[in-house]
């Protein structure tokens, strides 16, 4: 991608991210439901660690503040992936089945980019990651967690590798619907195993560890850099780059294969 | 009753059709509800081992309660809160009101043998391979038989709420936010997050008054003996079926509005 | 400009079967019916022509557009549109092709429509000058102010195809694809839409390909037809060639009440008249439809004004209507042969 490419990608964006803004203000009972409903689905989540750490003192080694920075942190790829990336769960549903993916396809712009560029600054994403700033923040000053210098560097870009794990899982589970025109149980079910990386993930059956960490390497966008950003564990951390790479080469090559063979249905 | 039954079969079979065509997303819902089983098993295994066992819920119907829970849950995915969001959204909710058949009904139709074939192609396979890992201790024909009326109420009591969900198209277009809200909590006070049991004394007394925990609650504490005596079973399935007849008051009149809205907007 | 190769596309359709056991029955096994929507086609247009596409339902015209879009890729053959291959060089085609699928939305659902064209204009990367020629031209001919700030969803159909029908000509596309375009406008509307492509194709040279069932439509834009049966083209050439190739005209003609009944005015011209067909039409008239090659109109009426009292005769043009009547008739259910495995 060249850098004029690359400059003009960035003007489209923010055109698009400033009519979603515009609509935003224009709808914003919509935009106050989306931000509450990750607000309560987070909740719920708080509500399940206190009742576990009722119980128990420590989680596989986790206190309660751990825990709840771990449950934060995922948040945050989770966020701004979601920011982004909300139209891969049209697609998945019906974009195929209906045929209206001959939108992308007809523009002179990417087609993936097209396609997100649907919702861009969709809103639900800004409640996810509010909250999970907010409650990284409290549990950080709860635990008086001290970061080096090397942590504070890297925090950011591990969000990053986070999202785009996040974004082009969805993008290969969304893409499958061009083979079988609905994808989205699959992502829903996926969607909810996914959650379950807000937990300590040595509590699991190693197999499912191993599946959480290079299967479907959710692993690598909260308990890995959580567990890092905590003790200062590098442990599994230096995969971070190559399992994002190759999670993006992975999705966004099923993508590109989905449309070569897409066959719009209809009329 | 004969006459409506025929009347309706057409969108049964017509939902059936939809499933048969899914077949591989049945296949990977099911693999994906038994690692979401797994996980949720593993970590509460780990709360009854490293503390203090909770008295609710004994330790031996654990399994049993997650597995079913999980099985219970597709049962009750139904999509028809997003079809009449969907149809509010495109305005073709017009065309299925001048159809000579009850809206509701045909929603029922549509959707309840899709569930029930998905819930027991996925559901089937799940809880047998658990039961070659973990023993789960088999119930008595006499709880059987509670938990069979239970789970007919629990089903129609799932309808109802996602109707609700459904109609609250007429009011915000952010739909997708209100089915989040709706799904997690649903999940957490129905208890499928969390067994309602482990919950502090008060929060289940509160808990198990409101519709939600006939959801999972209810059929799975007949089915898993975890009910008093017989007057306590009574009252369980009492709870349940009044919430059933409220709500079906409840549904008539929002759907009344919400016909009168369709006819000032023109549909 | 655009140029189809012996293109193909066939598509892999399950075989579903009737009831629910036929259903059940489908869900483990893997038989298809091969769809030959379009069959070894070959065909060109140049530059600057406005070209009809006919045939009946089911003949393979959306799919021809589709593949010339670069929305598919054709399953053998080769299609191009301004010299390069619209699947391969998607982006470049995309930049000098106008879209519009009538039955479809290529704007955004939940933006104003002013909003969409703000959008497409970074997208389609439009000068400003042209970009306010052009929303000057809508806004005079389509009326396109008026829809202001609804969201797209909320607007009928009608005024949706409006919108739909201008973007797909904000950025001055070298080709235009219409399928269906007119579908839910009215008739001052079409009219409109009419003559703003023939405006644009006199303005700018634009190649205009047209798939419509409305005979308006096809008239009062196109300058040649392409016409497709089972997805394999049986004529192409200009409009007038088209309707030359009609070997079947008629005469309508009243007569003056009561000085013949009508079968025997129908055994009259059966007798005078060998190979053609009299049948009978609204108020007591009759319509004679005589093969070209063996009667002339000229005779025709000669024979009508010397055995009838006449009060009326009606020679209407060769018309399109007759003859696509007869093409759609022609053409029988789909093309399929049977296929089994994955
Ligand atoms: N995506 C598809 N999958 C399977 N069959 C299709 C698909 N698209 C079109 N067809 C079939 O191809 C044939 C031609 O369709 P189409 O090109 O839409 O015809 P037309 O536009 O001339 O009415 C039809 O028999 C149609 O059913
Ligand atoms: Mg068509």
């Amino acid at each position: 991608m060249s850098v004029s490419t690359a400059r003009r990608y960035a003007r489209l964006t923010t055109v698009l991210c400033g009519v979603s803004l515009h609509r935003l203000t224009a709808y914003r009972m919509d935009f106050l439901i989306g931000a509450a409903s990750f607000v309560i689905r987070i909740a719920c989540q708080i509500a399940l660690i206190s009742v576990i750490f009722q119980y128990v003192p420590s989680l596989g080694g986790w206190t309660q503040q751990q825990a709840l920075f771990l449950l934060g942190f995922s948040l945050l790829p989770r966020g701004l992936d979601r920011l982004f990336t909300d139209q891969l769960w049209i697609l998945a549903w019906q974009l195929v089945r209906t045929g209206d993916f001959f939108r992308y396809m007809i523009r002179p712009v990417n087609p993936f980019y097209s396609l997100l560029s649907e919702r861009f600054l969709y809103p639900d994403g800004f409640g996810e990651l509010a909250t999970g700033i907010a409650i990284v923040v409290t549990a950080a000053g709860a635990m008086d967690l001290d970061l080096t210098l090397v942590q504070w560097l890297l925090f950011l870009p591990l969000v990053l590798c986070g999202a785009l794990i996040h974004t082009f899982i969805k993008a290969f589970l969304a893409s499958l619907s061009f083979w079988m025109t609905s994808s989205l149980n699959v992502m829903v079910a996926v969607n909810q195993l996914s959650e379950f990386t807000a937990y300590p993930l040595n509590l699991y059956h190693p197999v499912l560890r191993g599946l959480l960490t290079w299967v479907l390497p959710f692993a690598f966008t909260a308990y890995i850099p959580a567990r890092y950003l905590l003790t200062g564990d590098t442990g599994l951390l230096l995969w971070t780059l190559p399992v994002t790479a190759l999670t993006v080469l992975l999705g966004y090559g099923t993508f590109r294969l989905g449309i070569r063979r897409y066959e719009m249905p209809g009329s | 009753m004969i006459r409506a039954a025929r009347r309706y079969a057409p969108f049964a079979l017509a939902g059936l059709h939809a499933v048969t065509q899914y077949r591989s997303t049945i296949v990977l819902s099911a693999i994906t509800a038994a690692a979401a089983t797994a996980l949720q098993v593993f970590l509460w295994r780990e709360v009854y081992v490293g503390g203090s066992a909770p008295a609710g819920l004994p330790f031996v119907h654990l399994t049993s309660y997650i597995v079913l829970a999980q099985i219970l849950g597709l049962l009750h995915t139904n999509r028809i809160d997003e079809l009449i969001a969907g149809e509010v959204y495109r305005g073709d909710i017009a065309v299925s009101l001048v159809r000579p058949v009850n809206y509701a009904l045909s929603c029922l139709a549509v959707n309840l043998p899709t569930a029930a074939v998905s819930a027991v192609l996925a559901g089937v396979p799940v809880l047998a391979g658990f039961s070659l890992f973990a023993s789960l201790p088999v119930p008595t024909a006499a709880n059987l038989a509670l938990f069979a009326v239970a789970v007919l109420l629990s089903v129609a009591l799932a309808f109802q709420i996602n109707f609700l969900v459904g109609l609250a198209a007429f009011v915000t277009t952010n739909t997708w936010g209100i089915r989040t809200i709706k799904n997690a909590l649903v999940a957490f006070l129905a208890g499928q997050v969390i067994p309602l049991a482990l919950f502090p004394a008060d929060v289940v007394t509160l808990l198990r008054l409101l519709p939600f925990q006939g959801l999972i609650d209810s059929p799975l504490r007949l089915l898993l003996g975890g009910y008093g005596d017989w007057a306590d079973a009574g009252r369980i399935l009492a709870v349940q079926a009044g919430w059933v007849v409220l709500l079906t008051g409840v549904m008539s009149l929002a759907w009344r509005r919400s016909l009168r809205k369709v006819e000032v907007l023109g549909g | 400009m655009i140029v189809a190769e012996h293109v193909s596309k066939h598509f892999k359709r399950h075989r579903r079967e009737p009831g629910l056991r036929g259903s059940l029955r489908t869900m483990f096994s893997s038989q298809y019916d091969l769809v030959r929507a379009v069959d070894d086609v070959s065909f060109e247009v140049p530059a600057g022509v406005k070209i009809a596409y006919i045939g009946a339902n089911g003949a393979g015209k959306s799919t021809t557009i589709k593949l010339l879009t670069g929305i598919m890729r054709p399953t053998t053959g080769q299609v191009r549109v301004d010299g390069l291959d619209p699947h391969r060089r998607r982006v470049e085609v995309a930049h000098r092709i106008g879209v519009v699928f009538g039955q479809r939305s290529q704007l955004w659902w939940d933006l104003p429509v002013l909003d969409s064209f703000r959008v497409l204009r970074h997208i389609y990367e439009v000068p400003r000058a042209v970009y306010d020629r052009n929303m000057r031209l809508f806004r005079d001919r389509l009326d396109l102010g008026a829809l202001g700030n609804t969201p797209v969803r909320q607007l009928s159909l009608g005024q949706r195809m409006r919108a739909e029908i201008a973007a797909s000509l904000l950025h001055d596309p070298a080709v235009l694809f219409l399928d269906e375009p007119t579908i839910g406008l009215d008739l001052v509307l079409k009219q409109a839409v009419r003559d703003l492509i023939n405006h644009v194709n006199a303005e700018l040279g634009t190649t205009v390909m047209l798939t419509s069932h409305d005979i308006g439509d096809i008239t009062g834009i196109c300058d040649q037809a392409l016409v497709v049966d089972r997805g394999a083209i049986v004529h192409q050439g200009t409009m007038r060639e088209l309707l030359r190739s009609v070997d079947t005209r008629a005469v309508t003609f009243e007569y003056a009440a009561g000085s013949v009944t009508e079968a025997e005015a129908l055994q009259i011209i059966a007798a005078e008249l060998p190979d053609v067909r009299a049948i009978p039409a609204e108020s007591g008239r009759i319509r004679v439809e005589y093969p070209v090659e063996r009667w002339s109109a000229r005779q025709v009426i000669a024979v009508l004004l010397n055995r009838f009292d006449l009060t009326d005769v009606l020679v209407p043009d060769a018309d399109l209507e007759t003859l696509l009547r007869r093409i759609y008739a022609g053409s029988p259910a789909e093309p399929v042969s049977v296929g089994d495995g994955a």
